[in-house]
């Protein structure tokens, strides 16, 4: 961003001056041999500071000739003395140069947009959306987005998919923003997708990773939410958690998306209350956010890990959320929430709790990692981020940055745990 | 300049009315113990107690894990209460975590949970301090607010009486009322004047969270909707808030209208407050 306000502040500050007001630039068709000798003379001559764009070498050639607002008369005057055919191809020359000034600032602003998206911001879905049509290109090799379905509003849902090659490699699912109002989830993983890019082939557990499994990342998994937190209907609309879904007979809309997972379904922890922010719907997978997803990873069918982001409490969870009974996995899951959380906490101090969802927080159905870990992804984890309460949902922008290096830490301990452990 | 907590038990007994009367926030000086005169019609005593005690355990007591939402959920209570007694727009607290825990099961009286937990001031960034603190989730059909008891271990109490002081003479003086909304902003930015407002809010807002809370509620204020400063009276400082509470464990989020006086010398108090109903839903139900 610095290099191109310098490269901006001196391109501006260079033509500032308007030194070529009134200057026009005059093409000489050249008819005979003596046209050319005489302006052979002309360029030599330097008295009148002629500026020749191209030279006189030929009567094939038109000769284009700078001429200083000062030298106008006295030019046209030689050359219509002479017998030289000219034209007046640009009128002023400095008006030419303050267009072409005009469309390169628009052009560098818009190139410094591209390169240099501000990661520690809050950003629209369209932003975001562009954003991924950027890192895209900018890693063609590395990075390709996948449109998995539609939202309730008809908004596309994309996945980013990180792969170096292979067909249908093990694969590791990460998604944010399943919840809307919990925008430091899709902040960080915006963030977290552009570090594991540029990480590649720089970072040898990076590289090891990827070289070997795929990685899909979901930024925004509630679209239609997401949008509604970023309009002012109401001062509730920042605070909207659920999908926008309508429910019949209801004026309440919405539909909780982590309670509407074939796990537990409509089970202790979830609300049949359309207007409450736990409603899980009227069967399971019925929002098509989830559904889209469902779909997704059982046609897949080689995802080794599942891994959810939402905030806040600071916490890193396993399942099972809708029992509380003990997973077969209990104690490995928990050693490698554990080392996952020291590596995140290394960065900053920053504390966190590791159990199951229903011990640590509550006893919730239909959440995403139970389904998960019920269909046999082993690595299901969800993060619940910054902070603990204080700030809530409304995190200052400012902490984005920090919460997405140290959550990245914590990330990269479970994707290399899981690569390091193949079943 | 902040130091370090020293081992200092006090131990103060309270009885409902002082929960929304407020005796005055006094400095505790450290090693010393001291009774508490306010407008609040409360017997105070005074009590050693020791953190771990050695007495035989009720037969229905229970151990629990501290990093657990039992524990997390009474920690939160606490820290309610230990707002509506100290805090200010200089002084917020919040309990920090929560070292041990156990429950006793009372029988008719309710389930007390009994911690030890570590608390601090962010609003003034005072230190940590330990202590300890009982809480009775009463029992019945009909939702009673917990009753908690505490022994803080010193709790040290950042002297902000001049910033105070400072604050009350400034908005006692004011050209016009200060009127504010949305505090923090959707992108979790606070206008540096109304920061201290916002102190104030979590403080009020203390009051209905205390009130409201059970074994199934975790709350916090997630944003003040509205601000509104009213006349001055009684040499009170009067503000009507709404904000906007939210329950973790049931995810909603809740708007209250309240009325709240404050003043350096008799601490924040809560006038009015009333649950407003959300958009065209009919008005909501306890749970």
């Amino acid at each position: 961003m610095r290099l191109c306000l310098a490269v901006l502040v001196l391109f501006v500050a260079v033509h500032c001056r308007k030194v070529f007001m009134g200057d026009q630039v005059l093409r000489i068709n050249v008819e005979s041999e003596e046209h050319i000798h005489l302006l052979k003379e002309l360029e030599d001559d330097q008295r009148w500071e002629l500026d020749f764009w191209t030279h006189p070498v030929s009567t094939e050639l038109p000769i284009d000739i700078h001429v200083p607002y000062s030298s106008l008369h006295v030019t046209k005057d030689f050359l219509q003395d002479n017998k030289i055919p000219f034209s007046v191809m640009i009128n002023n020359l400095q008006d030419l140069l303050d267009e072409e000034q005009e469309d390169l600032q628009i052009n560098n602003i818009k190139e410094c947009n591209a390169k240099s998206f501000d990661f520690g911001a809050y950003h629209t879905l369209e932003a975001i959306y562009s954003w991924m049509d950027t890192l895209v290109s900018d890693y063609p090799n590395l990075v390709s987005k996948m449109l998995i379905g539609t939202s309730y509003e008809n908004r596309p849902m994309y996945v980013l998919k990180f792969s170096t090659g292979g067909t249908k490699r093990p694969a590791i699912w990460v998604d944010a923003g399943i919840h809307s109002r919990e925008w430091v989830s899709s902040a960080s993983t915006v963030w977290m997708a552009n570090k594991m890019a540029t990480d590649y082939g720089v970072d040898s557990s990076v590289t090891s990773l990827l070289d070997q499994m795929d990685v899909y990342l979901m930024i925004v998994n509630n679209p239609d939410g997401y949008v509604y937190t970023h309009t002012n209907v109401s001062s509730f609309s920042r605070m909207w958690r659920k999908t926008r879904s309508k429910n019949p007979g209801s004026v309440c809309r919405g539909v909780d998306p982590n309670r509407n997972w074939d796990a537990g379904f409509s089970g202790p922890g979830a609300s049949n209350n359309p207007c409450s922010e736990s409603y899980h719907g009227p069967h399971a997978h019925s929002e098509i956010e989830v559904k889209n997803v469902v779909d997704l990873v059982r046609s897949h069918g080689n995802f080794k890990a599942f891994i959810s982001i939402h905030a806040y409490s600071q916490l890193l969870m396993y399942p099972y959320g809708y029992v509380c009974t003990s997973i077969p996995h209990q104690a490995e899951l928990d050693s490698v929430g554990r080392s996952a959380v020291q590596a995140l906490s290394s960065l900053y101090g920053t504390s966190y709790k590791v159990g199951s969802i229903c011990k640590i927080i509550y006893q919730a159905s239909g959440g995403s990692i139970d389904w998960s870990y019920d269909i046999g992804i082993k690595y299901s984890f969800a993060f619940e981020l910054r902070d603990t309460g204080r700030y809530g949902f409304l995190l200052p922008a400012s902490q984005i940055i920090p919460t997405a290096s140290e959550t990245w830490l914590g990330l990269k301990y479970i994707m290399e745990y899981v690569r390091d452990h193949p079943y | 300049m902040h130091r370090f907590c020293s081992v200092c038990v006090v131990l103060f007994s309270l009885v409902w009315p002082c929960l929304v009367q407020p005796q005055t926030p006094t400095s505790q000086p450290l090693g010393l113990t001291s009774l508490h005169e306010g407008n609040c019609s409360c017997a105070l005593r005074l009590h050693h107690t020791e953190p771990t005690s050695q007495e035989g355990l009720v037969m229905t007591s229970r151990e629990l894990n501290p990093q657990f939402y039992e524990a997390s959920r009474a920690g939160r209570v606490v820290q309610h209460h230990l707002n509506t007694l100290y805090g200010s727009p200089f002084r917020v607290y919040v309990v920090t975590q929560v070292h041990t825990a156990r429950t006793e099961d009372t029988g008719d009286d309710g389930m007390k949970y009994v911690l030890e937990f570590s608390v601090k001031d962010w609003a003034s960034e005072g230190p940590e301090c330990k202590a300890s603190a009982e809480v009775l989730y009463p029992r019945g059909d009909v939702h009673q607010p917990p009753k908690v008891q505490s022994s803080p271990d010193g709790l040290l109490q950042a002297n902000t009486s001049d910033k105070e002081q400072a604050f009350y003479q400034r908005y006692s003086a004011a050209a016009g009322p200060v009127s504010a909304k949305d505090i923090p902003d959707s992108y979790g930015h606070i206008d540096p004047e109304m920061e201290h407002f916002w102190h104030l809010a979590w403080v009020a807002s203390s009051f209905i969270m205390l009130n409201e809370s059970s074994e199934n509620t975790l709350y916090s204020l997630a944003q003040v909707a509205k601000v509104t400063q009213l006349n001055i009276q009684d040499g009170q400082l009067r503000f009507e808030l709404q904000v906007l509470l939210h329950d973790m464990v049931s995810q909603n989020i809740n708007r209250w209208k309240l009325q709240v006086s404050w003043s350096p010398a008799d601490g924040v108090q809560v006038l009015e407050m009333e649950l407003l109903p959300r958009c065209h839903c009919k008005s909501q139900t306890r749970p």
